[in-house]
C-alpha cells in the first residue's frame, strides 16, 4: 500500500506539484476564511522551520533542541530594529537572519564537538538561556511584557495588512526557502553533510572538514529559522519570550520525526500533520500537546526514521533485527555505530 | 549582617542540593548501565509531586506515606518508559531512545494538565517551624528533615548496589554488559530494575520537592530535570559519589549566586554550568577517564 502511494506520487510528481501549487494559489481567494488563511501561514512558517531543523539533524546528523530560540532570536532582533530604529521589514527581515545565523556559529562551533546526547542537552541549555536573558533584559526586551505593535510590512507603499496579502508574501518566502535547502542537500555541501551523518571518521578520512561542515549547517539552519521568526514576528504582531520556548523547540522537532528526518518532504508532511490535524478534530485541539507527545513517542516506536525520512540515521544494529524482547539474550543494548 | 544571609543560602543550598543529589543519582543510574539519558525523570518528578499532593489532600497529611506512593508511582512510569522508549528500541542507535523519551517528557506533562489543571496547587506545609537558630539563620524541621531522608536515601542504595544481589547485577551489567549476560545475568531484569528505580527516586525527590518549595502544578518538573543532569554532569555523570557531590555543589552555588545577582538569573548558572561541563570537562569532577 504504502509503496503504491509513494511510486504513484514519484511518477505523476510533476503535475502533483503543479496542481498543488495552483490549489496552493487560488486558497485564499476561494475557501479562504481569515481563521483558515491564519492557520496556512503558520503552516508555512512551521514547514520552514522543521525544513532548517532537518538541515541540521536529518542532512547532519546533529539532533537539537534549542530551535525554538533561533526562531525567537529572529523575531525579538526583527521587532526591536523596526521598532526601535524604524527600519523596514526588507531591511529588518535579512538582519534578523542574519544575527541568528552567527549566533548558530557560535553555538555551533561551542557544541558541535558533542556527541548526540549531550548536544541536545547543551542546545536544551542554551535555548533556555536565550529565554532568561530575553526576560530579565526589560531595555531591550520590555522583558516578561513581551512587544506589542509590529507593523506589517510594506511592498511599494502598500501595506501587507490583511491575512491574504500575508498568505501570499509566507507562501513565496515558504517556496523559497524549501528549494534553496533541496539544491543545498543536491550540491558539495549537502553530499558532505550526509557523509558526515553516515560515518564521521569515514567523512573525516575522504578529506570531508568535518567541524567546518558541521557549523555551516548549524548557522544555516538557523539563518533560517531567523527569517521564519522575522515573518511570524510581522504576522502576529505581539510576541513574548514564551513563544519562543523549549515547547517550540520540542514542537519542530517533533515534526522532522513524525515527518521524516533527512529527506525534503518529511518536514512539511511533519508540519502539516502537527498543525492542521489538531485544527479538524476538534477534540485535539484541546488536547494539542498530548497529542503531540504521544504521537512522537508512537512514530519513534514503530517507524523511527518517520513518515517519509531516511533509514539510514536509525538502522537497527546488525544482529538485532526487530523487538528484542522475542529473543532470548540481548546481542546489542545501543548501536555500536553510533558510538 | 551579611554573614547571617550568607549562611541562610548555605543552609538553603544544601536543602536544595539534597534534592539535586538525588535526582542525579537517578540519571547516573540509567547512564552507567545504558549510556542513556531518560528525559522524563523530571516529568517524573511532577508526577511523584502530584502523588504526594493527593495523598496530602485526600488521605491524610503524613509525609512518609505521600513518599511511599510517590515511589510507587514513579517505580511503574520508569518501567513502563524503559518497554517502550528502551526496551522496544534496542539496537536502534541512542538518539532514538532519546527522542521517544522527549515525547514522554512533554506527553506526560500535557497528560498533567489535562488531568489536574494548570493552575499551581498548594501544597500543605508539614514541619515548618524553626528546629535551630545558627548565628541568626533559621534551619527549619523540615530542611533537616530532608537532608536526613537524603542520606538515608544514599545509604539505602548503597546497600541496594552492594549487598543484594541485583545490585552486584546491576554493576556487573555496567561494567560489561555482555560478559555479564554470560555469567548468567538477566541483563534484561537488571535493566528494568534500575530504570524503575531511577523513576521511582525521581518521583521520591518529588514530593520533597513540592513540600519543600509548597506548589506543585504541570510544569514544575522541567527545571529539575535539567538541574538534576546539569549536577550529575557537574560531579561525573559515571560516578555514584561525583552525582552527590554535583548535586550538593549545584544546589549551593546556585542559591549563594542568588544573593548576588537577582533571582530571575537564578536558573541562568545552572545551564551555564551545564554547557561549561559539557564542552570542558565532560567527565566531571569525580567522573572516571572515559571517552564519552
Amino acid at each position: 500500500m504504502k509503496e503504491t502511494i509513494g511510486s504513484f506520487v514519484r511518477r505523476y510528481r510533476i503535475y502533483l506539484s503543479i496542481v498543488g501549487a495552483v490549489l496552493l494559489i487560488v486558497f485564499p481567494v476561494t475557501l479562504g476564511t481569515p481563521y483558515l488563511i491564519q492557520v496556512m501561514v503558520l503552516v508555512f512558517i512551521y514547514i520552514v522551520l522543521a525544513s532548517s531543523l532537518n538541515l541540521i539533524t536529518g542532512f547532519t546528523g546533529m539532533f537539537s533542541l534549542g530551535h525554538g530560540a533561533f526562531y525567537g532570536i529572529g523575531a525579538y532582533t526583527s521587532a526591536i530594529l523596526a521598532l526601535g530604529l524604524g527600519l523596514p521589514f526588507w531591511v529588518t527581515m535579512p538582519l534578523a537572519g542574519i544575527f541568528a545565523a552567527l549566533i548558530g556559529a557560535f553555538i555551533g562551533l561551542a557544541t558541535a564537538r558533542l556527541r548526540q546526547t549531550f548536544l541536545v542537552f547543551g542546545t536544551l541549555a542554551f535555548g533556555e538561556i536565550v529565554r532568561i536573558v530575553i526576560m530579565n533584559w526589560p531595555d531591550l526586551t520590555r522583558g516578561p511584557f513581551g512587544i506589542p505593535g509590529i507593523p506589517a510590512p510594506t511592498i511599494f507603499g502598500f501595506s501587507l495588512k490583511g491575512y491574504a496579502s500575508y498568505y501570499y508574501l509566507v507562501m513565496v518566502f515558504m517556496a523559497l526557502s524549501v528549494f534553496a535547502i533541496y539544491r543545498l542537500y543536491h550540491s558539495r555541501v549537502g553530499r558532505a553533510w550526509v557523509a558526515i551523518r553516515e560515518d564521521e571518521t569515514a567523512a573525516a578520512t575522504m578529506g570531508v572538514p568535518v567541524f567546518g561542515y558541521k557549523i555551516l549547517a548549524f548557522s544555516l539552519g538557523c539563518l533560517f529559522a531567523g527569517l521564519a521568526g522575522a515573518f511570524y514576528a510581522h504576522f502576529v504582531t505581539y510576541i513574548s519570550a514564551d513563544q519562543f520556548s523549549v515547547t517550540e523547540s520540542f514542537l519542530i522537532l517533533t515534526m522532522v520525526a513524525v515527518g521524516g528526518t533527512g529527506s525534503i518532504v518529511g518536514p512539511i508532511i511533519g508540519a502539516v500533520i502537527l498543525i492542521v490535524v489538531p485544527e479538524l478534530v476538534r477534540f485535539l485541539a484541546q488536547y494539542r500537546a498530548v497529542f503531540y507527545g504521544l504521537l512522537l513517542i508512537v512514530v519513534m516506536v514503530v517507524k523511527p526514521e518517520g513518515i517519509a525520512g531516511v533509514k539510514a540515521i536509525f538502522m537497527r544494529a546488525p544482529g538485532s533485527i526487530g523487538f528484542s524482547h522475542k529473543r532470548k539474550k540481548p546481542a546489542a543494548l545501543g548501536s555500536e555505530a553510533s558510538q | 549582617m551579611l554573614g547571617t544571609v550568607l549562611l541562610q543560602q548555605l543552609i538553603n543550598g544544601i536543602t536544595q542540593g539534597s534534592l539535586f543529589a538525588l535526582l542525579a543519582i537517578s540519571f547516573s543510574l540509567v547512564w552507567g548501565l545504558l549510556k542513556m539519558v531518560n528525559f522524563a525523570l523530571g516529568e517524573i518528578y511532577m508526577f511523584g509531586a502530584f502523588a504526594g499532593w493527593l495523598i496530602f489532600t485526600y488521605v491524610v497529611q503524613n509525609l512518609l506515606l505521600a513518599l511511599a506512593a510517590s515511589f510507587v508511582v514513579g517505580w511503574a512510569l520508569g518501567w513502563l518508559i524503559e518497554k517502550v522508549a528502551f526496551k522496544a528500541l534496542r539496537g536502534v542507535p541512542h538518539i532514538a531512545s532519546l527522542v521517544c523519551t522527549i515525547g514522554f517528557s512533554f506527553f506526560l506533562k500535557e497528560l498533567a494538565t489535562a488531568i489536574f489543571g494548570a493552575e499551581t496547587k498548594s501544597m500543605p506545609s508539614v514541619y515548618s517551624q524553626t528546629a535551630i537558630t545558627i548565628g541568626g539563620a533559621n534551619i527549619s524541621w523540615l530542611q533537616v528533615l530532608m537532608v536526613m531522608i537524603a542520606v538515608v536515601m544514599l545509604l539505602l542504595l548503597q546497600i541496594f548496589f552492594y549487598r543484594t544481589k541485583i545490585g552486584l547485577g546491576v554493576r556487573a551489567v555496567s561494567l560489561d554488559y555482555r560478559t555479564a549476560g554470560l555469567v548468567g545475568i538477566n541483563v534484561d531484569r537488571v535493566i528494568s530494575v534500575a530504570f524503575s528505580l531511577s523513576g521511582a527516586l525521581a518521583a521520591f525527590v518529588g514530593v520533597l520537592g513540592a513540600v519543600y518549595y509548597s506548589a506543585v502544578n504541570a510544569t514544575m518538573g522541567f527545571v529539575p530535570g535539567i538541574k538534576g543532569f546539569t549536577a550529575a554532569v557537574f560531579g561525573g555523570i559515571t560516578s555514584i559519589p561525583g552525582a552527590i557531590l554535583g548535586g550538593y555543589l549545584l544546589g549551593i552555588i546556585e542559591n549563594l549566586s542568588v544573593q548576588f545577582i537577582s533571582s530571575g538569573w537564578r536558573d541562568f548558572i545552572a545551564f551555564i554550568i551545564l554547557i561549561i561541563f559539557l564542552l570542558f570537562r565532560p567527565n566531571g569532577i569525580l567522573g572516571k577517564k572515559s571517552k564519552l
